[in-house]
């Protein structure tokens, strides 16, 4: 029972204390239900390739039994039984893998099958990771729910520093180069504000040419090149070739800074389009792309 | 007269007898076929010893199969017989609620219940309605005072008001970053898969009345469809029995799209296919489109549940493969 309390203390918000019998808890997740969930859940299925992500780097990957089509990092997470992509999940094929536990994102899991699966006696609890910070909530929820808050105060301890010391770095820039991220070819999709890219950029120093309120805003090539983009960042599923066509398209018009100085990146799409533990080197990354300046020390 | 009747009865329970085998081979089918595994003898085996089954393949049965096997089942009946009762009253026999654009208005009507946040019932089946209820009256509006010969006119105009509908569906779903319409895609192509048995129930108590109304006015279809003059010398109240028929068949369409999403061409494949085996009495027709319609939806499920390698399709993929080349063909028959 001491053990029980001192859980409640460490973690609380996310678990009420109220548990049932010694197997199972009572917790409320981010959709504001309550529900009890095994105290120990050995069976879990991770709705979306980004809590997978998390749960892997807890250190929890033993407990999964399911994912989610493109759960494709790590690399061991691909070789999991699939249960569908998180926008149509195959609910057969989860009831036959007998989780105690599913892991739905509030944005992207149809709510049907997630009552639908509740239905059926599958607690479902839902967490909400959009951005930096709700990212590392989420991970200290799921850390919760699997009994590793040690290891999930570690991550998020060691996720804020690394921020922190971008942000540090990025604050002594004297300018914020305009940076146009390019989802899409053909459309040409960018991310607004409010979405996770915005905050990426903004974060590494940049001024993101796309805000406004449309989360994802298209854009005709005549609107990019009259805002004269410093930096171009392609993100995009296809591989690198396809990256080739897009750079040399944009190489045409050499009037465009990003042109004139060669500053048109490809970057993976599942860094930046998936708010997972790997955001921090999403930030990264994104922060030596726009100020190099600022990392020559090498560091 | 009584020797005609007699006729009817068994040739009817002939037919109804023989398509409620096929219906039930093809739902046992359905009920024993899976991502997570199949086989039929291992159904035989979960239904004979209850008690030892292993009971997540219990919840995978019940719970999962068998209420997305029903609601086919039904969507199908009800898709068939809408198609049959569209052909009859506008006496086109490539009349059907998917091509004359009636799913694609209570597809708006829907989405704009999901997005007004309504309940799926009766709210969002009511907005349905209402969308179908629209486009039906745009159609007839259109082709109004064009010749039964014309009769390509109206399809023309099914084809534009279908086309229209389509626009204003992806108009409001570019317009809005609504998470609740993540999966529109799959819905507008028919999507199963989220069926229960709750809704399942719902939709069966919604679209049964709706096929006892029809098969009460199937005699009166086949009088309508000698020719007016020869109907109202038959007594039959033409008006009457067209707006009913319309608003019957709308309501039960809109019950489906709203439960289920765009299912096209069913109404076309199934009504044709008897329509050549059976002859056109509407007495034997509307069974045999319900039990046949019914097998039809089932199959068509299962196999976009398991043709693809991984997850599955929309159904509405397969309908349309079958059906679209099929209404070409009639189409091109028609013309000569």
């Amino acid at each position: 029972m001491r053990f029980l309390l001192i859980f409640f203390l460490i973690i609380p918000g996310v678990i009420s204390p109220l548990p049932i019998c010694a197997q199972s808890v009572n917790v409320t997740d981010l959709l504001g239900r309550h529900m009890a969930i095994p105290q120990d859940p050995g069976r879990v299925v991770s709705l979306a390739p980004n809590i997978t992500e998390i749960v892997y780097a807890l250190g929890q990957a033993h407990r999964l039994v399911g994912v989610t089509t493109y759960s494709d990092y790590p690399k061991a997470a691909a070789s999991l039984p699939k249960v569908g992509s998180y926008v149509h999940l195959d609910l057969e094929r989860i009831v036959s893998l007998a989780p105690d536990l599913c892991l739905a994102i509030k944005d992207g899991n149809p709510i049907a099958a997630v009552s639908r699966l509740e239905s059926l006696g599958i607690p479902v609890y839902a967490v909400d990771p959009r951005d930096l910070e709700s990212v590392m909530d989420t991970m200290s929820r799921i850390g919760g729910i699997f009994q590793a808050h040690k290891e999930a105060e570690q991550l998020v301890q060691g996720m804020r520093r690394r921020i922190q010391a971008v942000e540090n770095r990025v604050a002594k820039a004297d300018h914020q180069p305009a940076l146009f991220f390019q989802i899409g070819v053909s459309p040409i999709v960018s991310a607004g504000t409010g979405t996770f890219i915005h905050e990426l950029i903004v974060r590494a120093g940049a001024r993101n040419l796309a805000e406004g309120s449309v989360s994802y805003p298209r854009f005709s090539r005549e609107q990019v090149l009259g805002m004269m983009p410093d930096i171009i960042i392609v993100s995009s599923m296809a591989r690198s070739e396809v990256f080739e066509n897009i750079k040399a398209d944009w190489y045409q018009w050499t009037n465009l800074p990003a042109v004139k100085n060669d500053r048109i990146y490809f970057q993976d799409s599942s860094l930046f389009n998936r708010p997972s533990p790997r955001c921090v080197d999403a930030l990264e990354i994104l922060a030596r792309l726009i100020h190099p300046e600022m990392f020559e020390d090498g560091s | 007269m009584s020797g005609d009747h007699s006729h009817i009865v068994k040739r009817l329970s002939t037919v109804s007898g023989l398509l409620l085998m096929v219906l039930v081979v093809v739902m046992l089918m359905g009920v024993s076929i899976g991502s997570s595994g199949s086989g039929v003898t291992s159904l035989w085996y979960i239904v004979v010893n209850q008690d030892q089954a292993d009971p997540m393949l219990l919840t995978i049965i019940w719970k999962l199969r068998l209420p997305r096997v029903l609601l086919a089942a039904l969507v199908g009946a009800a898709l068939s017989l809408g198609g049959l009762v569209f052909q009859a009253l506008l006496r086109n026999p490539l009349a059907e609620p998917y091509i004359l654009g009636i799913s694609g208005g209570s597809a708006i009507g829907a989405i704009i219940g999901i997005l007004l946040g309504l309940s799926q019932f009766p709210g969002i089946t009511l907005t349905s309605f209402a969308g179908s209820l629209m486009t039906l009256l745009l159609i007839i509006g259109i082709s109004a005072g064009q010749s039964i010969l014309q009769k390509n006119a109206l399809l023309l105009s099914g084809v534009m008001v279908n086309a229209f509908c389509s626009a204003v569906i992806m108009f409001l779903v570019s317009m809005t970053h609504d998470t609740r319409l993540h999966n529109i895609i799959f819905w507008l192509m028919g999507d199963l898969s989220l069926g229960s048995l709750q809704h399942t129930g719902i939709l069966a108590i919604a679209l049964i009345p709706c096929f006892a109304i029809i098969f009460w006015f199937s005699n009166t279809m086949n009088l309508m469809l000698m020719g007016k003059e020869m109907a109202l010398s038959m007594g039959v109240n033409i008006k009457r029995a067209t707006v009913m028929l319309l608003i019957t068949t709308s309501l039960m369409v809109s019950a489906c799209v709203s439960q289920c999403g765009l299912i096209g061409f069913v109404g076309l494949v199934i009504p044709h296919l008897f329509r050549l085996i059976l002859g056109s009495d509407h007495r034997i027709l509307l069974p045999a489109c319900v039990l046949g319609g019914g097998a039809y939806m089932v199959v068509c499920d299962l196999l976009a549940r398991a043709l693809p390698q991984q997850g599955e399709m929309p159904a509405g993929v397969i309908t349309a493969m079958i059906g679209a080349p099929l209404f070409i063909y009639l189409l091109k028959r028609s013309g000569r």
